[in-house]
Parts: structure tokens; sequence; C-alpha cells
């Protein structure tokens, strides 16, 4: 008796007929009944009958072939279709009954119709992971990968990444890649197996910001709940605020940099960025991975920094305009002295850090800490990495903005 | 026209009621399962659906031809909903107290309760709901119910959400409140065991008062739905959607007979004319100049006429199946389907602004003979295409006899094509809610509204009529806690369902009034507080200003406080204007001066103490 038999259960007075599923409980069969229903019966208490071996192939159903075979097009732009798993085009596990994903970017296409006929696609697979096992390796690999695309000629890239750690891969992009084209990271909130799914309207917007004039690495998710329009962030100034919305990705102390309407396809910028073909093509893909981010709370024990004496990077997320304990300002201080670099951001997310007004402040200054600005704390710890790994002086990098993390006015309106 | 012999036909009918039911929250989100309306709407928000494939792979038939109409969904928010309504938040665990409420129903109809109960998303690309799907779980199976004319067997018993409300069609699509969706709905599915039209009835009224003998089921127009499933012997399973009232269901059924067995005689005639239906083509040069509103109206737009030969057909397609309804309105709904406004068709024409010579000319573009017929479509070049090949699809199946379809109910007991039957693909595993293990044992098995009828009969000593009313009314429990509180039991039942009806029909706005004016109003009238003969002003002013309470309603009606002292003087004035009368008529004279007194006191005094006064008072004088 296996998944995908059809098999006759008794249980009691009542007798289902229908095709056995993987459970995910030991004490229950479940049985798909020929109305469609699922239903779960008691193991011990069951009698089962196989009456017909392997009816429904259930590891493979979903994954059927019959493949969209795209035509080349000379009049299009060719877009590269990059995809790291997460929910663009997922489905669902039947074993666990979680949401993963299990498409490559031939996939995408085959799930999303509407992207047809608006590009040439290459479709690439970098990783097949859901976005919290994301690690910076596969920034390195993702980043090698749009460089290679881009050099074998993609007018654009769309990165499918989930959307949990999308800010971090796409911040880190950012730094790596010296991009004439666009690269723009996008993704689904709620699961592509619901006919509801964000992951359409996303996608088309993305191919349409790939083929737009802007070269820059952005990210391109739903501007509100509705499916109108999709907001571009610049990927170093973006955090996903929300845990389930639609629009969960937000612009951080700017409004968003661009626009994709759905119904006219139409992209718009509301700031300059760099054009099409003004930057050349160019990798820097070195990464020092001993950085970390720590957030301090009040009461917090010291001691949480003896776990980063060997680190290359701190970013801490301080209080308000970037504030720590007095009592974490020695600590601070050794840690500097034995060569790593500390860099301050605010959990407030929300304005920019200045440890020149108060005392704990120029204490931390004194200790050698160094203010990222208005840098996200996600974004900082990207930038961190690459910038011990890239720059002889990472402390001034982290001063200066390299991607338009930093930002050099305060004006949140705009 | 004469009943038919259902059993010689082979009638086999099943129901699948929907009820939604009275819980405090939704049944996967915390909101209340409150109506609301469209005005109120505090935002909106537009969304699109896109077909996915089910767990086993396949695209279902009927969210594939629903999705080919490319819609745009609105939906209106309120402050009574939240994320989850609005698929921007994953759905919570299933509400306990609705599936309490399942359990009990599945007691009720003798069924066996699921060891595991899995919930599946039921796709419905329609935009009635925001996911894309219906969350749906099998609760219970194999159970039974009594009739007249035997058992009917119940399959099975579903709990799942209710869809979002359709407000209106837009522009682009159609708006859809959100409102009702997510509140808690059972589905109950009877087998194929109803053989006559009387038995659809009251098989659907024994479950109706199953239902509502919970204590826990919405009441009012729109929370109870009826589907109605009926095939005879050569015919086919036809699902009726949307049947609103109980009195319909016998009406329904035995009209859908008279369709099967129209479509049948239909096909038998068209397979020995040899009947076929030709390729559709464009016919929009025939009326190039025509002066039909419809048809001009749409070249003027842009458009083209389609049109499909149908040969054999002449005379049928104007063939009754139902009241006004022809077989050409069969092709005529499948033609709407695809956007267009209907058909024309030969046996109707000449007619509508469409010459002779038009239909002269138009038979013989299309080869079409005088034992033929000529469906058209005047649309957009799109739409007139789409709906012609729709249009001759069910002309050719008209030649085969009856198609499996959903159809929905219209008021006068007819039905029109909806969709195709929805086949068991459309069903996959909600992900986001885990299985749950219901125990029957915890639920306690409620009184049938048949035996609480016995017991108002026994016990209060109502009337068969009234205790039948209260019962099967709206406000049983409100009559149960006024009962328990002291209130004489024929007082009660007469103040909420006679009092509060007359009220309504005076125009007092009795729907403000709420179960605590009402039970205070009551135990007003129990505790002395109140003269029986005021509660109509006391509720009148209640539904006038419903801020009050009853005791303030009370003194707003300037009923308070009438002490016995006070009725005798007013009763002794009475007597007193009334003088000469009394002295000659005696007692003869009570029933009239009774009436003037109570005006006196304008209901302020209770009616057995004024008598008692007045009859003094009167002996005092003889
Ligand atoms: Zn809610």
């Amino acid at each position: 008796m296996n998944p995908g038999d059809r098999v006759r259960v008794e249980r009691g007075s009542v007798a289902n007929e229908g095709v056995l599923m993987p459970s995910t409980t030991a004490d229950h069969l479940v049985v798909k009944l020929p109305g469609g229903y699922n239903v779960g019966i008691d193991r011990e208490a069951a009698a089962v009958e196989v009456l017909e071996r392997d009816v429904y192939d259930v590891e493979s159903a979903g994954e059927d072939a019959d493949a969209s075979t795209v035509e080349f097009d000379d009049d299009l732009p060719t877009v590269s279709l990059i995809s790291t798993g997460g929910t663009i085009a997922s489905t669902v596990d039947y074993r666990t009954g979680a949401v993963t994903a299990q498409f490559d970017a031939e996939d995408v296409l085959r799930a999303v119709p509407d992207l047809a006929g608006r590009a040439n696609y290459r479709g690439r697979v970098v990783a097949n992971i859901l976005s919290e096992n994301m690690t910076p390796a596969v920034w390195q690999d993702l980043a090698r990968a749009v460089h290679e695309e881009i050099e074998a000629g993609a007018d654009g890239v769309v990165v499918m990444h989930g959307t949990d750690t999308m800010q971090y891969t796409a911040s880190a992009l950012s730094f790596m890649l010296e991009t004439p084209v666009p690269v723009v990271f996008t993704g689904s909130q709620r699961s592509a197996d619901r006919p509801s799914s964000d992951n359409v309207m996303n996608a088309v917007c993305a191919v349409e910001a790939a083929t737009s004039d802007r070269a820059e690495v952005l990210l391109c998710m739903h501007a509100s709940s509705s499916d109108d329009a999709c907001a571009l962030h610049r990927a170093t100034r973006v955090r996903k605020n929300h845990t389930s919305r639609r629009d969960a990705f937000e612009t951080v102390g700017a409004k968003p940099i661009g626009r994709v309407d759905y119904d006219d396809e139409t992209v718009t910028f509301r700031r300059d960025g760099p054009e099409r073909g003004a930057t050349d093509l160019a990798i820097a893909p070195d990464l020092e991975t001993s950085v970390e981010l720590l957030k301090f709370t009040p009461g917090m024990n010291p001691a949480a920094l003896d776990y980063l004496d060997d680190a290359a990077g701190v970013v801490i997320e301080g209080t308000g305009l970037g504030h720590v304990a007095t009592d974490w300002i020695d600590r601070i201080e050794e840690l500097i002295g034995a060569g790593t670099t500390v860099t301050m951001t605010s959990q407030c997310l929300e304005g920019r850090v200045c440890d020149r007004v108060y005392d704990t402040g120029r204490d931390l200054l004194d200790a050698g800490v160094v203010e990222a600005g208005d840098t996200l704390p996600e974004t900082a710890t990207a930038k961190l990495m690459w910038a011990l790994a890239n720059r002889s002086d990472p402390a001034a990098a982290m001063r200066e903005s390299i991607a338009g993390e930093l930002q050099p006015r305060s004006v949140p309106w705009t | 026209m004469s009943e038919y012999d259902y059993e010689a036909l082979g009638l086999v009918a099943g129901l699948e009621i929907h009820q939604q039911l009275d819980t405090a929250t939704k049944l996967f989100c915390a909101c209340p399962t409150e109506r609301r309306e469209p005005e109120n709407a505090v935002r909106t928000f537009s969304r699109y659906l896109h077909p996915t494939t089910s767990e086993l792979g396949e695209l279902d038939e009927a969210a594939v031809e629903e999705s080919r109409v490319d819609r745009e969904f609105e939906y209106l928010a309120f402050d009574t909903t939240c994320l989850v309504e609005e698929d921007d938040e994953p759905p919570g665990r299933v509400d306990d107290e609705a599936l309490d409420v399942a359990l009990q129903i599945a007691d009720l109809l003798d069924m066996t309760v699921v060891d595991q109960a899995h919930v599946m998303r039921k796709i419905v690309v329609d935009g009635s709901n925001t996911s894309g799907f219906q969350r749906s779980a099998l609760i219970g199976q194999d159970g039974q119910i009594e009739t007249d004319a035997g058992p009917v067997g119940v399959e099975d018993l579903l709990l799942e959400e209710e869809s979002a409300g359709r407000v209106a069609e837009t522009d682009a699509g159609v708006r859809y409140s959100l409102d009702r969706l997510g509140i808690p709905l059972v589905e109950i599915g009877t087998r194929p065991d109803i053989g006559t039209p009387e038995q659809a009835r009251e098989a659907a009224e024994r479950i109706g008062m199953l239902l509502r003998s919970t204590g826990t089921v919405k009441r009012g127009l729109g929370t109870i739905r009826q589907d109605v499933n009926v095939s005879i012997a050569d015919g086919a399973r036809v699902e009726i959607k949307g049947v609103q009232a109980l009195d319909q269901i016998d009406e329904i059924v035995r009209l859908e007979v008279r369709r099967q067995v129209e479509l049948l005689d239909v096909a038998d005639e068209l397979a020995e004319r040899d009947a076929a239906v030709g390729s559709p083509q464009d016919v929009t040069d025939v009326f190039a100049d025509t002066d039909s509103g419809v048809i001009r109206g749409a070249l003027d737009d842009g458009g083209r006429v389609q049109a499909v030969p149908l040969y054999g057909f002449d005379g049928l397609v104007g063939r009754e199946l139902q009241p006004d309804r022809r077989f050409g309105t069969e092709l005529s709904d499948h033609a709407k389907r695809h956007g267009a406004g209907g058909i024309f068709h030969t046996d109707e024409l000449p007619a509508y602004g469409v010459t002779e010579a038009e239909v002269g000319a138009l038979r013989e573009t299309v080869d079409a003979g005088p034992e033929d017929a000529v469906a058209i479509v005047a649309d957009d070049p799109e739409t007139a295409e789409l709906a012609i090949d729709a249009v001759a699809e069910r002309a050719q199946t008209g030649i085969e006899g009856v198609p499996e379809e959903t159809r929905d109910a219209t008021d006068e007991g007819t039905t029109r094509y909806l969709r195709p039957l929805p086949g068991a693909a459309r069903m996959y595993p909600e992900t986001d809610v885990p299985p749950v293990e219901p125990d029957p044992s915890d639920v306690e098995r409620p009184e049938l509204l048949t035996e609480t009828v016995e017991r108002y009969q026994s016990e209060y000593g109502l009337d068969a009529g009234l205790a039948e009313q209260v019962a099967y009314g709206r406000r049983m429990p409100l009559f149960e806690r006024a009962v328990d509180a002291g209130v004489d039991a024929t007082f009660a039942a007469g103040v909420l369902e006679s009092t509060l009806t007359e009220l309504r029909r005076d125009g007092v706005a009795v729907d403000r009034l709420t179960d605590e004016h009402l039970l205070g109003t009551l135990r007003l009238v129990a505790d002395d507080d109140l003269a029986k003969e005021g509660v109509d002003e006391v509720l009148e002013t209640l539904a006038d200003d419903p801020d009050l309470d009853p005791e303030a309603a009370v003194e707003a009606a300037g009923l308070a406080g009438v002490s016995e002292d006070e009725v005798r003087d007013a009763v002794a004035d009475v007597v007193e204007r009334n003088a000469d009368q009394v002295e000659q008529e005696g007692m003869g004279a009570f029933s009239a001066l009774m009436g003037e007194c109570m005006g006196a006191l304008r209901g302020k005094a209770d009616g057995e103490v004024v008598s008692d006064a007045l009859r003094e008072e009167i002996g005092k004088r003889t």
C-alpha cells in the first residue's frame, strides 16, 4: 500500500474508496475521495484493501511536462529568468504539507503564460532553496550567474527569490555588481499554487522593469493590496515590513523609486538613477562572511559580544540615534581594538544615526564605532561583508554611499 | 400540463443544502459573522485570479471556462473584516464553535464523523473567494433522514467558508463584499434517493428543521441555499444552484424533469431528421444596411455578425422547454456566458428589425434550406466569435440529448445555464490549516424543533399554531429566556409573534428592537411595573429611540408610576361623569365605562386593576 494506490478503506460502518495520499501523521491514512475531499482515517481501526496500484503518480503530480516551446523573436529583448527557489513558482509538498519551490525557470513560463510575448527568455536555476536557507555563498553564485547572463547578452535579468530574505540578497548584489542593464528581484507573498497568487503580476511587472532603461538592482513587488501596480524599490533601501501582505515591501526613508502599472504596462521612475548602458559590466563577488548583525535590547548582557570576539565586522542595531547601554562601550572598544569593524545602525529603521548628540554616542564614536548614516541594518550587514573583502578602508566605505544605500539628504517625502 | 409518472421516467434527485452558521466568529479568523451594507465599506481593492493546476495535475474544466473571461474583481472591506478575508494573511485554525455546531448537525443527521478532517481548497475562480478557492472540510459521512416516501441517505456533511457576496457587475468584472466571506457554512449532500418533486421538498424541509434545531444557524434571506441535482433515465445529471425558497424545490424539480423530457424529444426529432451543426461563419455583409437596432448598434461599434447553420433544426430552436424558455434560450445562455448579449435565430425571425429579405440572404449565405435553422450573434469581433462557437457547441449536444451541467435557478422555478459540472480535480489540500480530529462525544444533541413544539403545548399551554410559530421563529431563544425570567408564556409568545407583526404593519421599525429591549419590556410586565396594555407604546418608543432602555421608555411614554390610588381616583372621576348612566344601567354600564377608564389612564394601568376598581365603584352607586 503506497501513496497513489486506489484503495478501499473500511472503518466501522463506513467504507471509502479513493486514492491513498501521503499522510503527515503516523496515526492516519489519508484518502482522496472521488469528490476530491481528503479524509484522515484512523490507521489502526481501518481495514484496507488495495484495489489498483499506482493510479496516480503523486510525487510528480503538477510537474507534468507539456513544456511551453517559446519561439525566439528578434524584435523582443532578451530577459534572463534566474530562479533561486521561493514562492513565485512553488507547489505543495505533500509529504510535509508545506509549500516549497520545485520549479525551474522553464516552469515559470508555464506557470505565468502572461509572460509570453514580452521578451525572449533564458531560464537558469542558481538554487532551489527557501529564502530563509539563503547564504552569502549563494549570493555569490547568483552574482556570478547574473554577470554571465549579462555578458551573454541578456538585456535584463529577473531574479525570482523567496521574499523572506530577498532584501539581503538584492542588497548584496547591488554591491557586488556594476550593471549596464536592469537586475530585478521579484517573488510572491501568496503562494503560486493559489489562483489569487501575486506571482503573475509581480513576474509580469518585473519583466517590464527588466526591459526598461534603468540599470540598477531593483526589487519589484505589489505596490498595494490591489493587483494594479508594482512598486520598484532600490534594492539597498527596501525592507519586508509585513509577514503576509502582498505589499509587504517598503522603501524606507523615501518613496519607492518607480512603479510598473499592470493595466497599461508602463514603467515610470520618480527619481534619477543609472541609465541602461551607462555603466560597464563588472563584478566584485568577494565577501567577508564573518560579519554579524546584533540588535541591542535594554538590559542585554554584554557577554553577547563575547561571541563576536573573532568577527571581522559587527553591525549593531542600536536604539534611537544609535545607542547601546553605557556598560557595553568598553567591550566594544576592546573589539575594535582587536581589529573588528563595528558599525552603528538604528532599530528605528526610519532616520539616520547620529552619535554626536548624547554622551553615550560620543563615547561610542571615541571607541571607534562607525556611523552607517541612514543605511538599513540588513543592508549594512551585506555592505560590511562586501566592504571588508573589497575596500582597503572598510570603515570609510561604511560612511559613503556605494549603491544608493546611504541617502545624502533626509527627504523621506520624495 | 399533466403530472409525469416520475417513477417511469426514472427520476433521481438529490439535494445539497448550504446553511450559514450563527457563530460568534468566522471559520478562519476572529472577525464577527456580521452582514454589512456596501456603503459602509472602509476600503476597496481589486484583484485578478489565475487558474492553477490541482494536486493531481489537472486543470478543472469549470475553472478553465471561468478564467476565459478575464475579469477584474473589486472587493469591499469593512471595519468588521481583516486581512484573512483579503487573502493577505494565512487563515487561522478551524473555529471551535463552528466545528461543534457541525458535529451537532452530524449527530442530528445520524452521520459518522471522520477521524481526521482535512481542510481542502475547492477552486472557485469567479472572484467570490479572494483566494481563488473555497476552504471546505469533510466532517461527516453516511447519514439518513426520514420522509413520508421513505428514507433519504445523507452522503456527506461539509464545513466550509461562505463566499463573498456579489454586489454588482462592474465594467471590468464584478464587485464583491467581504462581510460574508468566511462565515461558517455547512453543506449537506443527500444521496440521489429522492424520487418525486414532493419528496425533494419534504427532505429539504426536514433537513431545514434539523439545522434550525441547533439554535446556531443564521436566519433570513440568503442564509440557506438549496442546490438540487436532477436527472431522468435517459437525461443527464443537472446541478441546479441557488434555490432560495424551500417551497420552490418541488416546482424546480418538476420543471427540470420537463426540460429534460423536452430536450430528449428534440434530440429524437433531430436524429430522425439527420440534423447537423455547420461551421460558424462571418455574415456581417448580410446585415450591412440593417435597421435592426441590436445588430446596427454592434456594427456601428466595429462589431461583426457571426452565424451558425443548424441543419435540420427548423422549428425546434423555438421549442418551449420550460415556461418562457425555449431551446433557443439555451443557445442564448451559452452566448451570454461568453459576453454576448444573446442570439437571434430563424425560428423567431423576421423580428427585432431583421427583415424577411435579410433572413433570406442569411439562409443563402450559410447554405441553409427551409428545413434548417440559423443562429446569429452580433457583437465585437472577438466576443461574437467566442459566442457563436459556444452556440454551435450547445446545438451539437442538443443532437445528442441532455448535457450534464450546472444551472442557475430563476425566481420562476425555471433554470438557466451557468457552467459545466465541476470535476473532482478542483480540490487540493489547504496546507495553511492543519487537519483536525473532531471529537463527536463532546457535543450535546439539541432538542428537535418538532419536540419543542410539543413541549410548548404541553408545558406552556400554547395552542399548536402559536407553539409552532414560536418554535420555528427566529425569536425562539428570546422566548425561552423570557419564560425563564418568569414572563407568562402565552403573553410572551403573543408579544414576540403577533404584537411585533402588528407593529411592523403599522410602520414601526421593529427591526431596531434588540433582544434586550424585548426581554426588558416583558420583564417589566412580569414584575407589574408595566401594564400589558402599555407594551405596544413602550416598544414603539424603543423603536423610535433604540438608545433608551425599557424603563426609560416607560417614562418617556408617560406610562410610569400609576398607583392603585391614582387608578381608583381616575375610575371614580369617570363614574362621576357618567352618574346618570350608572344609575340607569347599573353593572350594564361596565363595558362602556371600562373603555373610558382605560383611555383616561392611557394604558398606564393594568386592565385587571382598573376593572376591579370600576366594578367596586359602580357597586357603590347601585
Ligand atoms: Zn477576518
